[in-house]
């Protein structure tokens, strides 16, 4: 029974990682309508940038964590000022702006992990420090290390700050009516396409914590970004297009995880996400939580 | 664009099947192994474009199809003695079977859900190649026999290369017949819009169904002639790397064009042989090159390259020849 309780509190921590990037993939495709395929790179970025600077710069810890959601930032900003931009500016057929766009971040995922994996700094397989350090701390049977705690309060907060800054500040307001309508948003004085930079910019610093957060659960491989495909299943339960969908599928998901290498096998946590990726849209298309997919943007 | 092909282009089909026959006795054994190469890139690359490029479906799970084709192919021969001849096909029409299974439920989904459904699925069945142990030999890969055909041994490159130019002549000849018949039309019209398709009496449920079992039938075929020239076969390579690596060849060269399609397998299968031929091994870079080439052709090449070529030979085509200075004649000069 502690095994269990054990799993699902260590779920819960992974978890609210998976939810991160999650929010981070729903954000980009509710307000640009492009699929973040390079979502995990961002993380992964977002990790080595972090240990970039605590190992090279000798920079503390919190001028780290200041430093690389500033960097991601910049990096999906750029990348939609200079790519998406030119791509989605075309008038062409439907379909190819999908191909095209998810294409192009396929593009940056590539282009991400080579240029991580020809800096001789990344042969090394290397774990990044953790946030807090110290003995472990019992919650009942439960044991829980000081990152997971801290992972999970970071989450809270950039969750809350997220749910203060869409309800409360005028930017955030616009960035919800450029993502309801796009066209009315511009008819009303919103600056629709310096909107999509910033809500590149904003996903991708969200990955890029997501990552410095990961890093020390992890070992550190260029490959890590493979964590994506997990946020997308955390994604999909929450319909892909619901915040609080994604934070309820990323949990959710942790858990199932866990349960699964627990009372199945070991080998079948790998194909769990993608199990349940198939088992949702087989059966609930619009997720536990979306919207009708009927329902379309003028 | 309906009827028979032009017979150019079938003239060229059959240069392709003598190219077949007549180059394994001029080029060295290493130029045969990538001229292979390419031949079931191209068979992978066309049975993708008739889902993504003419029926505009964006689905991942080519790359599973590619691997049912192989290990069935490959298993086929070593468990149960069927010759490659029956087993290819076989395993094409398994690959297209499971593909229909795909289909029927992939096709209430639409854009991203598709995608992530049948990328998903790819993985998943990545996920069986890797633990299905007493099938496949999971992680440690699985060693073939080579195939024979009518008792002729297929053991290497120069020995495969006849059988594989005639399979992909073949399956080219079968994509020109296809994308002119009535049901390549209606691939067309599904993707330039759903309703109007509809509206003209085009079943689009079906048409896409169809779509979906050809492009895997395609898959299978191309798993089936990587078992003529390989001898080994890895789970890892049938993931998404490869997938991408298609994808890259589709839309640099220019989906929904056959030319296209063969320009782009040409260009990019040649691309990791020219990285690791470069002097200081290059081919760490390897990644970085194909995530900036991607991008770039997806910034200034939205047609991919074919698309450039024939518009710029059209937009010449329709300048005419540029005017020339028209002789007055002699009488109307002033005197």
């Amino acid at each position: 029974m502690s095994l269990v309780l054990q799993g699902v509190a260590s779920g819960v921590v992974t978890g609210c990682v998976y939810a991160l990037v999650a929010l981070s993939l729903v954000i980009v495709y509710k307000a640009t309508d492009v699929v973040n395929f390079a979502g995990g790179e961002l993380v992964m970025i977002g990790a080595y940038l972090g240990l970039l600077l605590l190992l090279w710069f000798q920079l503390p810890y919190i001028a780290m964590f200041a430093l690389v959601p500033v960097a991601v930032f910049a990096v999906g900003a750029l990348f939609d000022r200079i790519t998406l931009r030119k791509v989605g500016g075309r008038a062409l057929a439907k379909h190819v702006d999908l191909v095209s766009f998810v294409v192009a971040t396929i593009g940056l995922s590539y282009l991400l992990k080579g240029a991580v994996r020809v800096v001789p700094f990344t042969e090394e397989v290397r774990r990044l420090p953790p946030l807090f350090s110290g003995p472990p701390v019992f919650i009942g049977d439960v044991v829980l290390q000081r990152q997971d705690l801290a992972i999970i309060a970071v989450t809270t907060m950039i969750m809350l700050a997220l749910w203060l800054f869409f309800e409360r500040t005028l930017l955030g307001k616009a960035l919800r009516a450029t993502s309801q309508n796009a066209r009315a948003a511009a008819l009303v004085g919103v600056p629709v396409s310096a909107m999509r930079m910033a809500v590149w910019g904003l996903a991708s610093a969200i990955a890029g914590i997501a990552g410095v957060l990961l890093a020390p659960k992890l070992l550190m491989t260029p490959d890590m970004g493979a964590v994506v495909m997990l946020a997308f299943a955390a994604a999909i339960i929450g319909g892909f297009s619901s915040l609080p969908g994604c934070v309820v599928g990323g949990i959710a998901l942790g858990v199932i995880q866990n349960l699964v290498g627990i009372f199945i096998s070991p080998q079948a946590i790998a194909v769990t996400p993608f199990f349940v990726i198939m088992l949702v849209l087989l059966f609930r298309p619009e997720g536990l939580f979306g919207e009708s997919l009927a329902l379309k943007k003028v | 664009m309906y009827g028979a092909p032009p017979p150019k282009q079938l003239a060229a089909l059959g240069l392709l099947v003598l190219a077949g026959f007549v180059l394994p006795h001029a080029l060295p054994d290493y130029f045969l192994y990538i001229g292979n190469l390419l031949m079931m890139y191209a068979v992978l690359a066309l049975g993708l474009d008739i889902l993504l490029g003419w029926t505009g479906q964006f689905a991942f799970a080519h790359i599973a199809f590619y691997g049912f084709g192989i290990y069935a192919t490959a298993l086929l021969n070593m468990r149960l003695g069927i010759p490659f001849v029956l087993g290819m096909p076989i395993a094409a029409a398994v690959a297209a079977l499971i593909g229909l299974l795909i289909a029927l439920p992939a096709t209430r989904l639409r854009t991203v859900y598709l995608a992530l459904a049948t990328y998903a699925f790819a993985e998943c069945a990545q996920w069986v190649f890797r633990t299905w142990d007493s099938v496949t030999r999971g992680p440690d890969g699985l060693r073939m026999s080579a195939p024979q055909i009518f008792g002729y041994m297929v053991g290497n490159d120069r020995d495969a290369m006849p059988v594989i130019a005639i399979i992909l002549a073949v399956m080219l000849g079968a994509t020109l017949y296809l994308v002119r018949s009535r049901l390549g039309r209606a691939f067309c019209a599904v993707r330039d819009s759903e309703h109007v398709a509809a509206a003209s009496g085009i079943d689009v449920k079906r048409t896409k169904v169809l779509a979906f079992t050809i492009s895997a039938f395609y898959a299978g075929v191309a798993g089936g002639v990587y078992t003529l020239f390989q001898s080994f076969v890895h789970p890892d390579g049938l993931g998404v790397w490869t997938l991408v690596l298609v994808l890259t060849m589709i839309v640099v060269g220019g989906s929904g064009t056959i030319g296209g399609v063969l320009l782009g397998v040409l260009l990019l299968g040649v691309l990791p042989e020219a990285l690791r031929a470069a002097p200081r091994g290059l081919l760490v870079w390897q990644e970085f090159a194909y995530g900036l080439i991607l991008i770039l052709a997806i910034m200034f090449m939205p047609r991919g390259l074919w698309g450039l070529v024939i518009y710029r030979l059209r937009r010449k085509a329709r300048r005419g020849p540029p005017p020339q200075a028209v002789p007055v004649p002699a009488l109307e000069r002033e005197p």
